[in-house]
């Protein structure tokens, strides 16, 4: 079962740096929804040969809802908006790429140096993860379009979500099932929230968002 | 008293109010029944709140929801500023209903999202596991958003958008502490199911994994620290406060961000027992609290708009708290005792505020002067509110402060005294500078007309100001036994 852990591993590392690359927004929904189906896989590769009931309902509840229901809703407010294109973000493409090989690397040197306890199968689970922690974070801050700003944080959850699986061999269902809730309800609103901004503003970048300072 | 109903029963009220408010008639009425919730769930919870403090704690549901002293200090606050936030919304928003603004719909949301706001606050301060802590302080996140853009503005939308990004990641940030906080049980051999209980934790502590307690404590701080508005975490703070209609400022300003700030310092005991009383983690929050009265007091001098003004006084007011609780002992007790005075005081300040903005229409302190005369109550309660938030003796905020300042002369940190000398004093400056503006200039076409006196208003705004007079000079012996009980939670001795 190592070996796919491993794959998975290797392909939300991939799926990482595609968001990072890519400018068209179904494209990167795309992208997020396949990196949240495969997110969703993990605890089942990682359990080995022991798949109990929960394991496996709480794993296809979570690829449901960040394979399907999130790039659904994503996709829908994006259908209702003019934005097709990420046009000019704030940090291009090819920096983009710079920061997401710096941030491997200082998450393998990362996980080198702390020496976490490891739960999961395999040693690459925390370094993936750290970096897609902060691949999401990056892509909240490099973007400019608030959908893109929506799958970075969705990216960063991902990171989070792995890294517990790696760290803590079972959270207790209730709190599980309520970090569920509140992930679920965090992007519903963000969906409603650009809803109504792309309302007002007629589009959804969020640099037009820049009037209050001081 | 173990597996009593009383602490479901908090829980479950403002969540059955709330669906009550999407049902109500009129908007009059949505807002007549916040009031009457609030008062109703505060002599609730004020029952609770005796029994803790004339038993040791209360406990239900397996001990996964507990209240304790700390607790329930945070309860009493936290029903103190949702009841003068509802009676004053009906002041506020009934100028609005009138303007046609805040039809049935509008309000009923706004009912809505006010009441389980309420709700998860309240969650957060009855659970003793870290994790659906956790679940309540993001709740709060989704849950006030759209209490900031009730009226849909460019400005409102982006404080919105600003809130709900930087406050979902922080609270993310927040969250893998926990994971590493459940990842240091491991050695401690628990069974996983109960290793995030705070009572075990703590019970445990010795056995818990030093360094990952650490690491847990640095994402904690700066997680939660996003949502209570520590500096440099704060950005998303003056803007949320600003656009909200007042009575959600009030709310924001005067128990969100303790909320937050609640569950770094709830954490803060199990640190210093696992890395033997140190001190390291109170230093961190010492840090952090400093940095964030000095950045407040350089944002406070340049204000134009009286409720940024407000927002930056509440971030350096969160930064006092931290950093008295990180002092510990005589400093934490002063710390809570801050925590009072400037939940009720920025409540008072934030209504009148938001009051005199009606008024003129705006909330830039160039326009809204002479507001004394033009709006007795309103302008009268904010200009006195700004001088108890600067520090004016005897107001208690002054008092609490000192106790602070005694506690760091005393420990011999004359370098803390004076960071905190220098940024109080800066404050004190800049924000009476523009509260003496405010109070007195003169209007540019000369001729103003004075205000009517409401007594009602009166009452709402001078009986909290009067109680921080009183506080000032005199604490009741329950007072200080209630706050004394409340540090020993956090681990100090006075």
């Amino acid at each position: 079962m190592n070996l796919m852990i491993d794959s998975i591993l290797v392909l939300l590392m991939l799926a990482g740096f595609l968001l990072l690359t890519s400018a068209r927004l179904t494209t990167c929904i795309k992208i997020a929804a396949l990196q949240g189906l495969m997110v969703g896989l993990l605890p089942v590769a990682a359990c080995g040969s022991v798949l109990t009931y929960r394991i496996g309902a709480i794993a296809m509840v979570i690829a449901c809802m960040k394979g399907l229901v999130f790039p659904y809703l994503l996709s829908r407010t994006l259908r209702e908006s003019n934005t097709i294109k990420e046009l000019k973000p704030y940090v291009g493409y090819t920096a983009s790429i710079f920061f997401g090989v710096l941030s491997l690397l200082a998450s393998f040197w990362l996980d080198s140096r702390l020496h976490l306890p490891v739960a999961a199968g395999s040693g690459l689970v925390i370094p993936v993860a750290f970096s897609m922690m902060m691949t999401g974070i990056f892509l909240i801050m490099a973007r400019r379009t608030a959908v893109n700003q929506v799958i970075g944080y969705l990216v960063m959850e991902n990171g989070i979500y792995s890294f517990g699986l790696a760290i803590v061999r079972d959270v207790p269902l209730l709190v599980e099932v309520g970090v569920l809730m509140d992930m679920f309800m965090a992007v519903f609103v963000m969906g409603i929230a650009i809803y109504r901004i792309n309302r007002e503003f007629d589009h959804m970048d969020s640099d037009q968002l820049n009037s209050l300072k001081g | 008293m173990n597996n009593g109903f009383e602490l479901p029963v908090l829980v479950a009220l403002p969540v059955l109010f709330a669906g009550i408010c999407l049902v109500l008639p009129s908007a009059m009425a949505v807002l007549r029944f916040c009031v009457a919730g609030a008062v109703l769930v505060a002599a609730a919870a004020g029952m609770v709140v005796l029994a803790v403090f004339r038993g040791p704690q209360v406990t239900a549901a397996g001990n996964w929801l507990r209240l304790d002293a700390l607790s329930a200090y945070h309860l009493v606050v936290m029903m103190m500023v949702f009841v003068i936030s509802a009676v004053f919304a009906v002041s506020y928003f009934r100028e609005e209903i009138s303007h046609g603004e805040f039809e049935v719909k509008r309000a009923r949301r706004y009912g809505g999202l006010w009441f389980g706001a309420m709700a998860a606050m309240m969650l957060v301060l009855v659970s003793n596991n870290l994790g659906i802590m956790w679940v309540g302080i993001e709740s709060t996140t989704i849950l006030t958003a759209f209490l900031i853009c009730i009226h849909t503005t460019p400005g409102s939308l982006e404080a919105m958008w600003k809130y709900l990004v930087m406050c979902s990641v922080g609270v993310a940030a927040a969250f893998t502490g926990i994971l590493l906080a459940a990842a240091s049980a491991g050695p401690a051999g628990m069974h996983s199911a109960d290793a995030l209980l705070w009572t075990n934790m703590m019970a445990s502590a010795s056995k818990l994994d030093p360094v990952l307690i650490k690491a847990a404590f640095i994402f904690i701080v700066v997680g939660y620290g996003t949502k209570a508005g520590l500096a440099p975490m704060h950005n998303w703070l003056p803007d949320a406060h600003s656009q909200a209609p007042a009575p959600v400022s009030a709310i924001f300003s005067g128990f969100l961000l303790n909320a937050a700030l609640y569950c770094i310092i709830r954490f803060l005991p199990i640190v210093e027992a696992v890395t033997g009383n140190s001190g390291w983690g109170r230093e961190i929050l010492v840090f952090f609290g400093l940095l964030s009265v000095v950045v407040a007091a350089v944002f406070i001098i340049g204000q134009r708009d009286v409720k940024r003004l407000l927002a930056y006084s509440s971030v350096e007011h969160i930064g006092l708290v931290a950093a008295g609780i990180g002092l510990g002992g005589l400093g934490s007790f002063a710390a809570l005792l801050h925590m009072f005075n400037h939940s009720l005081c920025k409540t008072v300040s934030f209504c009148c505020a938001g009051k005199v903005g009606q008024v003129y229409g705006t909330h830039d302190m160039k326009v809204t002067t002479d507001i004394i005369r033009k709006v007795p109550v309103w302008g009268a309660g904010l200009t006195v509110g700004i001088l108890v938030l600067i520090g004016v003796a005897p107001f208690a905020v002054f008092l609490s402060e000192f106790i602070m300042l005694k506690s760091m002369v005393d420990g011999g940190r004359f370098w803390l005294a004076g960071i905190f000398l220098s940024g109080l004093g800066i404050v004190f400056i800049g924000a009476l500078r523009h509260a003496i503006s405010m109070a007195w200039k003169p209007q540019a076409d000369g001729a103003t007309a004075p205000g009517k006196f409401p007594l009602l208003d009166a009452f709402l705004v001078f009986v909290p100001l009067a109680v921080l007079l009183a506080l000032g000079v005199w604490i009741p012996s329950q007072l200080s036994v209630a706050i004394s009980r409340a540090t020993a939670v956090l681990g100090g001795s006075l």
